[in-house]
Parts: structure tokens; C-alpha cells; sequence
């Protein structure tokens, strides 16, 4: 990925030198047109927007943000209805995103840097029940087999997995290492979440797929497993942490050279990240006063940022 | 008279043996599936290879239309997109006091003094609670979806009534529009129209439509023959005979089905919210169903359950003319006065002020936390007891009907394992109470149970589909004839074609547990609300707020307390279908002709027999209405339980959706109405054919 960064450098400073650009390659454009960002579901991806927006305000652009569905959002994105959305889970994206990526339609302008985490978590107290947790060893004893059992999977434990309509690589997992577990499809992140917090409070088992940052785990003490080797390195049967990147309209940067600069340079903290989140979603705060608040405090960060995109 | 009664009875007799003898081949079919099930596996699975690309096909048939009318849905979009931009603007831009007086004074002329009161203190909530601009786009959708399904559902209902070749066809499109789930048809939608909230606005009007069509011809259709041949011999033209005769004669159900599509527009936010392009109450209570924030999505959902209840008695008002003696006093013109006033006021707040001055910060909906702690608390203090239901129910009655008596009797879940002699003994008690019951009420009650007894031993999913397909055929055979017959085995024939067969059955499964259990359940609710005006007052508010709220609301609590998986769905589905056989029975019973009840109890009938000899087969008629909007309820909530986690046909709209798979969502979409649609025609069948013997 550096690499690629340090390619990409250096060919705009040649194309720079070379003269290819016009002069006007990092002109605001149409400012006068608001930059439509999409506004996913998730307050994680709230934080990542307004902090894109309120910076784009800052280089001189209008900032329109729009409530979007995790999949319908590509059809907005396909033909321009959203300018950008900077924080595209690539492991939660349907058929629909390859598909219009290959089309052209949408662009990819590289990574947020988000250090994401992705994998089976167990709540804290799971480490009595299961001795030997994390590693996944663990889980294949016959009391954690035992204790993980519920009537619907009996005899085998129960694995509570990502919604059917994610995918489920949990179970071709547990298929490859013959696991006496089955996957259990959860139907919503609000499924999730809600076992999640319920298990913590009632301490019955649970043992499910999950993701970070994500602000339930601020609030929620939980362990990862240590996950079984890979049986190959193909996304169905091997979890890596998922990358995260930021989509453009494909006229995104011949309308707005500047703020398509900015938006490349644009990188969100986990930890930052996690901290805005716990403060709207269970302080009550104003999101667009607490992204302020952050853009404030690090003008260090971003500054950056901007300075590339009016170069 | 004996004579005529001679020549009747042998008639009568090889009728009914005819209809026994189809039904005795059709079990005998399909115990012979059973028998050989071991040995032919394709009777009980449906064959993967014969499955046909159902889906892929219409994919193929949708990626080449799409580019060559693409063009034309879209500049309809953009057409529709500028006054929903300039409505929502000019509603977030009113202060709320304006729109508060405005409210106001329509609510008093509607309903007079208490009405007006009520829609003060329900915007006073949108407020308080912090959803004041989210409640004004949700408006905003409602004010432009409802003029869009009125004027289309009026000029199709004229139509319909006006050529009766049109009619059947009219009436086919009606039902799909309202029993194909919203879900299925958004992907298609969103390839014309283009993202962005014109496509929530046109699934709202594609749902709210068809009210107001039914109704238009019911009104038309209505119009005694007296009043129209008055207009004639008065001389009317065509023209003045349709609009100052008919019309206003049929004005009153008319203004029913303008009701009606408000309440469904409304009712679609949440899906249009799905979209997303519109920063809406819906898109708050999905948000708070993401992050199974109880409290914030009892807070949002509540906005929607009083904007209905608002824009429900609103209209309704309207509808009836607005007689209160102190509404009568607000006449058209003061009403235009207050309302202009209302501008005036707004424009005069909006100088002075500055922006937003006047809305509370994040409101009630930044301190309900607490809620979920409070929930949370009961989960953990309770926990063994709400494991303890959910282990018993799926125990006893979940896992048997799905996989069967048979399947579930082992060690591992029973504890004892399944013996020919058990199984023999099982088939005996079966033979026996079919015997009893059919010398008793006549075979029909005999063939049902048997029928009953084979789908307990083999379990939905366990059951052979030759052997399915069979009965559903005779039983729309018998009901109501070929027709039906051949749509149902058609039906079921191609959703199995389309691979969709063991979602099918667990569909049928969830659906047919949840509407047994309502009917049973909300029918002892219903009778007893309607012998105790206490029970009754008690149940009115949660039957409404049941229907009113967005069933995402109860999704949280139920899977806190009883986890992902089909117990909790089953619950989900029960909540929404249990109000209808409560309304109905309630409404059933306390409408029985009182002379009759009377004179029941007059021969000296205990309370018992005067209601089950008396009161319910009188009610019949409505009870039976009540137990078909149960069965479209609970199909209609399968495409929300696939949230918590289920395998049902709803799920597959879900994950065609998930996939942007147009094709495969409209086939699951397709097999949900089917399903509806199937069961109503049923239901109709079986009240005419009871109607003639009668």
C-alpha cells in the first residue's frame, strides 16, 4: 500500500513537472455545486463524514449530507445523485460494488485508515466457561461445546453469525476445522448488538462474529479468538482485519479537482474514532458539535490534507 | 316433501363420498411418500437439479428493458424530486409554533376541542423529544405520496367500475400491490427512478394506492339504482350524471379509502427510510434498531404511532363532515384566516430569530439510555425464566413442527427415541379420534385431523412436497373449484421450480404456528373484551399502539430476551397478527342481533352455550374476516422477522436485496403475495360457500 502511495506521489509530481495537468488541477471547480456525502447507518461512519465535511467546508466547498441505505448507496454513487462516501466496509459490500467498480462508475481513492479489527468474539466472562480462551483450541472442549448448546443446534454449539445477506464465511470456517459448532445467521446488527449486550448482563454464553471499532466494544468487555490457521488465504475461508476505503462518483474529480485531492489525503483514527462515537451515541452529544470539537483540536492532523489539495 | 327429500339423498350422499374418497387417496399418497422416503430422498427435498433459473431469467429479461426506459423513469424522478425538496424545505424552514396553531385549527374543525388538544400535545412530543425536523420530512413524504395514490387510485377505480372486462385484471394488480413486501420490489426501483428519496415516495404510493381504488368502486358500485335514474329523468348529461350524482353519492366510502391510503403511505417511511436520500423519523428508528437502542427507537417509533393516530382521526373527521356544534363555529373561511395566520407567523418568527433558536438541542432522545439499561436489568434478573419459555416452546412445539414427531423424539432432544410401537400406537389414537370426530361432526372434521396427525409426524420441512402440493390442490378443489385448485398447485409448483422450497415451508410453518396461536390466543382476548367494557378499554390502546408502531420497535426487547432464532421470530410475527382476531371477535360478538341472544338465554342456556351455541357461529361471518387479516398480517410481517434471524422466504428478499439480485427478490417477493393472496381467496371461497348452505 506504501508503495502504491509512493508511486502515486511520484507520478504527480512528474505529470506536475511534465506540465500534463492543466493549471487548474487543484481549482475548488464547481464550489458553488454542494459535494453530496453519503451518510451511512452506522455513527462510526457519521463521524467519518462530518469530519470530511466539515474540512471540505473548510477548503471553500457546500457540503450537502445525505441519508444513505449500506447497499442502495451504490446506485447513488453510480451516477452521481452522492458525490463520495469515505467509509466503505469492503467486507460488507454485496455483488452490487464489484459490479459497478467494474463498470467505471465509481472510483477508488484508497484506504481511510481506519485500524479495523474483524473476528469471533466471546464476552470476558466466557473465560471461565471455556478454559484455555482465546485461543480456539478452547472451544472444542466438550463442556464449551456444552455450554454454547441451545435446542435449535443441539448437539452442537451455537455460533451466532453475521446476517445471511453478509455472507457467512463463519460457517465455512468451522466446516474446515470440523468444528461441533453450528452457525446461527443473525438477520441485523441490531441482533448483534442486542445478544451482545444481553449475554454481558444475563451471563449466558455467546460466541459470535463481530467487528471493531465499533462502539458496542467500548461498552462491552470481550476477548477475540485466536483464530484457527487459515485453510487457504481466499476471503471465504481466512479473516484478515477488512480494509476500509473512501468511494467517489467516477466525475467526482474532474467537477471538483481540490476536494478530490483532500478526500484522497483524508485518514480517520480508530481510537479518535471510538471516542466520538461513545460520546453521541450514549453521552447524548450533538455529533456535529463533538466533530467540531475534534476538528479543532487537531488542526495538526488535517492541515495537511488541505495544504494538498490547494497545492 | 318426503319424495323431494328421497331424490335429494342419494345425490347428496355419493357427493360427499366423492369428496371422502379424494381425501382418503390423497392421504394414502401421501403415506406412501412417507414409506418411501428413505428410499426416493426427492420426495421430501426438492430436487436441486430441477430447479429452473426463474430468477437469472428475469435478470436477463430487466438488464435489457432497463437501459431503454431507463431515460423516462428518471426524468420522472428528477420531476418528482423538486416539489418533495421544496415541501420538505418550507415544512423544516416553519417554526414549530405556526405549525402548531395551523395543526391546530384543522384538528378542532375535524374533531373539535379534544382532537385539537391531542395534536397540540403530539407536535408538543415531536418536539420535546428532539425529532421536531425528522417528523417534518416524514410529512413532507406523507403530503406528497397521499395526493399521488389518491388521484391514481381514483382515476383507476373509475375505470374499474366503469369496464367491468377491466376489473378482474384491476383487481389482480390490486392484490400484488398490497401483499408483494415493499422490500422486494426496491431494487428494481431504484435501477429506474435512480437513488434518492423519490423512490421511498413511489413504493408509498405503490402501496397506498389500491385503498383507494377498492373503495372508489365499492362507492360507485354502491349507488342505488334510485338516486342514479333521479339524475337521469332530471336530464343530466353523461358528465353531470358522473360528477354531481354519482360522485357525491359515493362520497362517504370514498373519503374511507382516501383514510386508508394516508394511514398506508404512512406505514411505508420506515421502508422508504431503508433507501435512505431523506433524513426521516423512519431512518431514526432503523438507526436505533442498528444499535438496539430500545429507548431511542420507542421514542421515534412513538412519533409515527401519533402522526398516524393524528392524520387518522384528521381525515376521519373530514371524512364524517366535521358535526361537533363547536367545529361547526370554525367555518371554511375563519379556518383560511387562522391558517394564514399561521404564515404570518411563521415568516414573523423566522425575521426575528435567529436560526434554530427555537428547537431544544438533542432533547429526550440523548437520556434514553436509561431504558436500556432498564431492560437489560430485566434480562439479567430474569434471564433463566425467558431461556426457560423460549427452551419449552421450541421443545414442545417449534422443533416438532419443523422437523416433525418423528425427528424430534431422540435422545438428544426428547430424551427417548422413536419406537415402531410408539409409532403404532401414534397412528391408532389418530385412526380413533378421526373416527369418533367424523360420526360425530361428519368427515370432514375426521379427514382434518388425519391430515393434522401426518403433518405432526413428518414436520413441515420433513414433508413430502408431491403429497403437499396434493392436498392444497383438493382443498382449494373442494372449497372452491378448478380454478382456484389449478392457481394454488401452479403456485406452489413453481416457487419449488425457483428453488425456494425449504424457505416456502418455513414460511408456511412460521406463518401457520403464529396465526393458530393469534387465532386462539387473540380470539379468547377478543371474547373476553367483549363481555367486560374494562378488558376492552385496557386492550383499545395496545391493539393500537401494536399497529400503529413500527414492528422494528418490539424487535429489540424480543431479542434481548429471547435471542436470535425462530422463537423470538414467531413472537415478532404474533405481536402485528394478534390485534385482528382481537378487533374482530370483540367487534363479531358485540354486534350479535341482542333479540337472539335473548331468546337463547331465555330457553335457559348457560353463558358458555349461549356464546359457543349462539353468539360465535352468529359472528361467524366477521371472525372469519378477522382470521384472513390475521394470515395477511402475518405474512406481511415475514419480511421484518427476517431481522432477527429466520430462513423464511422473507430472508431471501432480504438477501436479494443485500445482493441487488432484482430477480431473485421479486420471485421471493412473488411467492409472499401468492401465499396472501392464496389464503384469501380460501378464506372468501369458504364464507360463500357457507353463505349458500346457509
Amino acid at each position: 500500500m506504501l508503495k502504491s502511495t509512493m508511486l502515486q506521489s511520484a507520478g504527480l509530481a512528474l505529470a506536475i513537472l511534465a506540465g500534463v495537468l492543466p493549471a487548474g488541477a487543484a481549482d475548488l471547480g464547481a464550489k458553488d455545486e454542494p459535494i453530496r456525502l453519503a451518510m451511512l447507518e452506522w455513527t462510526g461512519a457519521h463521524i467519518s463524514t462530518h469530519i470530511a465535511g466539515q474540512l471540505l467546508q473548510k477548503l471553500g466547498y457546500k457540503v450537502e449530507y445525505v441519508t444513505a441505505g449500506n447497499f442502495p448507496q451504490f446506485s447513488g454513487l453510480a451516477d452521481g445523485t452522492l458525490s463520495a462516501s469515505v467509509e466503505i466496509w469492503l467486507n460488507n459490500v454485496g455483488d452490487i460494488f464489484p459490479k459497478v467498480l467494474a463498470e467505471k462508475k465509481i472510483e477508488d481513492i484508497g484506504k481511510l485508515g481506519l485500524e479495523t479489527k474483524e473476528g469471533w468474539i466471546y464476552p470476558k466472562f466466557m473465560e471461565q466457561v471455556c478454559p484455555g480462551l482465546p485461543d480456539w483450541t478452547a472451544l472444542e472442549k466438550p463442556e464449551c461445546v456444552q455450554a454454547l448448546s441451545t435446542p435449535e443446534t443441539a448437539p452442537n454449539g451455537r455460533f451466532l453469525d453475521y446476517p445471511a445477506d453478509w455472507g457467512s464465511r463463519a460457517a465455512t470456517i468451522i466446516a474446515d476445522n470440523n468444528m461441533p459448532y453450528t452457525a446461527v445467521p443473525s438477520g441485523s446488527e441490531g441482533a448483534l448488538v442486542a445478544e451482545l449486550e444481553a449475554s454481558e448482563a444475563a451471563k449466558t454464553p455467546l460466541l459470535m462474529m463481530f467487528w471493531g471499532p465499533h462502539y458496542a466494544l467500548a461498552e462491552n468487555d470481550v476477548g477475540w479468538v485466536k483464530m484457527p490457521p487459515c485453510k487457504d488465504e481466499s476471503n471465504e475461508h481466512c479473516i484478515r482485519p477488512p480494509d476500509v476505503d473512501k468511494i467517489v462518483w467516477s466525475g467526482f474529480g474532474q467537477k471538483w479537482p481540490a476536494a478530490y485531492e483532500f478526500l484522497k489525503q483524508l485518514q480517520v483514527n480508530a481510537t479518535d474514532q471510538q471516542k466520538m462515537m461513545l460520546a453521541v451515541d450514549k453521552k447524548g452529544q450533538d455529533l456535529d458539535t463533538v466533530v467540531k470539537a475534534w476538528v479543532e483540536a487537531n488542526e495538526a492532523v488535517w492541515k495537511p490534507w488541505i495544504d494538498a489539495a490547494k497545492e | 316433501m318426503t319424495n323431494a327429500a328421497a331424490a335429494i339423498r342419494p345425490a347428496w350422499r355419493s357427493r360427499v363420498d366423492l369428496g371422502l374418497l379424494a381425501w382418503c387417496g390423497a392421504i394414502a399418497v401421501a403415506l406412501l411418500c412417507l414409506a418411501l422416503k428413505t428410499r426416493l430422498p426427492w420426495l421430501v427435498t426438492f430436487p436441486k437439479d430441477w430447479t429452473l433459473p426463474i430468477a437469472a431469467g428475469i435478470n436477463a429479461i430487466s438488464d435489457a428493458v432497463v437501459p431503454l426506459v431507463q431515460p423516462t423513469f428518471r426524468a420522472f424522478s428528477a420531476l418528482l424530486d423538486w416539489p418533495m425538496r421544496a415541501i420538505r424545505a418550507r415544512l423544516v424552514w416553519l417554526p414549530w409554533p405556526a405549525v402548531m396553531l395551523a395543526v391546530a385549527a384543522l384538528a378542532f374543525k375535524a374533531g373539535g376541542m379534544r382532537l385539537a388538544v391531542f395534536g397540540v400535545l403530539a407536535l408538543a412530543y415531536m418536539l420535546v423529544a428532539g425529532y421536531w425536523p425528522q417528523s417534518m420530512s416524514t410529512l413532507s413524504l406523507v403530503i406528497l405520496a397521499v395526493p399521488i395514490s389518491t388521484a391514481v387510485g381514483f382515476g383507476l377505480g373509475v375505470q374499474g367500475y366503469r369496464h367491468n372486462r377491466v376489473k378482474p385484471a384491476l383487481t389482480a394488480l390490486l392484490d400484488l400491490m398490497q401483499t408483494v413486501p415493499a422490500f422486494a420490489y426496491l431494487i428494481p426501483l431504484l435501477l429506474l427512478f435512480g437513488f434518492g428519496p423519490v423512490v421511498g415516495l413511489i413504493a408509498s404510493a405503490i402501496f397506498a394506492t389500491p385503498p383507494m381504488v377498492r373503495n372508489t368502486m365499492l362507492g360507485l358500485e354502491r349507488v342505488p339504482e334510485a338516486i342514479r335514474e333521479a339524475g337521469l329523468m332530471s336530464g343530466c348529461t353523461g358528465r353531470q350524471q358522473f360528477w354531481r350524482v354519482e360522485i357525491p353519492t359515493a362520497q362517504p366510502q370514498i373519503l374511507v379509502g382516501f383514510n386508508q391510503t394516508t394511514m398506508a403511505a404512512l406505514s411505508m417511511v420506515i421502508v422508504a427510510a431503508i433507501i435512505g436520500g431523506f433524513e426521516d423519523i423512519g431512518w431514526e428508528v432503523l438507526s436505533s434498531m442498528r444499535k438496539a437502542e430500545f429507548g431511542q427507537s420507542i421514542l421515534s417509533g412513538l412519533v409515527i404511532a401519533l402522526l398516524a393516530i393524528l392524520i387518522d382521526r384528521i381525515t376521519l373527521g373530514f371524512a364524517r363532515g366535521g358535526n361537533d356544534s363547536p367545529a361547526r363555529r370554525l367555518t371554511g373561511r375563519r379556518l383560511l384566516v387562522v391558517l394564514a395566520l399561521s404564515v404570518f407567523l411563521a415568516v414573523a418568527l423566522r425575521l426575528f430569530l435567529p436560526e434554530g433558536a427555537l428547537l431544544p438541542g438533542s432533547g429526550l432522545r440523548g437520556q434514553a439510555g436509561f431504558v436500556n439499561q432498564w431492560l437489560l436489568g430485566v434480562v439479567r434478573d430474569y434471564g433463566w425464566l425467558f431461556d426457560g419459555i423460549r427452551n419449552g416452546v421450541l421443545y414442545s412445539l417449534l422443533l416438532p413442527l419443523r422437523i416433525g414427531i418423528a425427528g424430534a423424539a431422540t435422545p438428544a432432544i426428547w430424551g427417548f427415541s422413536w419406537t415402531p410401537a410408539l409409532g403404532l400406537a401414534y397412528t391408532a389414537a389418530f385412526l380413533a379420534g378421526a373416527l369418533w370426530l367424523a360420526g360425530r361432526f361428519g368427515w370432514r372434521w375426521g379427514v382434518a385431523l388425519l391430515v393434522t396427525g401426518l403433518f405432526l409426524y413428518a414436520g413441515f420441512v420433513g414433508f413430502p412436497w408431491p403429497a403437499f402440493v396434493l392436498f392444497a390442490g383438493l382443498l382449494a378443489y373442494r372449497v372452491s373449484g378448478a380454478g382456484l385448485a389449478l392457481f394454488a398447485v401452479a403456485g406452489f409448483l413453481l416457487i419449488m421450480l425457483a428453488g425456494l422450497a425449504t424457505p416456502l415451508a418455513m414460511s408456511l410453518y412460521l406463518c401457520g404456528l403464529a396465526v393458530v396461536l393469534c387465532v386462539l390466543i387473540g380470539g379468547a382476548l377478543g371474547v373476553w373484551a367483549a363481555h367486560s367494557d374494562t378488558v376492552s378499554h385496557i386492550l383499545r390502546p395496545i391493539c393500537d399502539a401494536l399497529q400503529t408502531m413500527p414492528q422494528f420497535v418490539f424487535l429489540i426487547p424480543a431479542l434481548m430476551f429471547f435471542k436470535v432464532g425462530e422463537f423470538t421470530a414467531l413472537i415478532a410475527i404474533m405481536l402485528y397478527a394478534i390485534v385482528p382476531p382481537i378487533r374482530y371477535v370483540e367487534h363479531g360478538l358485540r354486534h350479535v342481533r341482542a333479540d337472539v341472544v335473548e331468546a337463547v338465554e331465555q330457553m335457559g342456556a348457560t353463558p358458555t352455550q349461549t356464546l359457543l351455541n349462539a353468539k360465535l357461529p352468529l359472528a361467524l361471518p366477521v371472525v372469519m374476516l378477522g382470521i384472513n387479516q390475521t394470515i395477511m398480517a402475518a405474512l406481511s410481517m415475514l419480511a421484518i422477522a427476517a431481522l432477527v434471524g429466520t430462513r423464511e422466504l422473507g430472508q431471501q428478499v432480504y438477501v436479494a436485496l443485500g445482493k441487488a439480485d432484482a430477480g431473485m427478490g421479486l420471485v421471493a417477493g412473488l411467492s409472499i403475495a401468492f401465499l396472501a393472496i392464496l389464503a384469501d381467496r380460501l378464506a372468501q371461497a369458504w364464507v360463500k360457500r357457507r353463505e349458500v348452505v346457509a
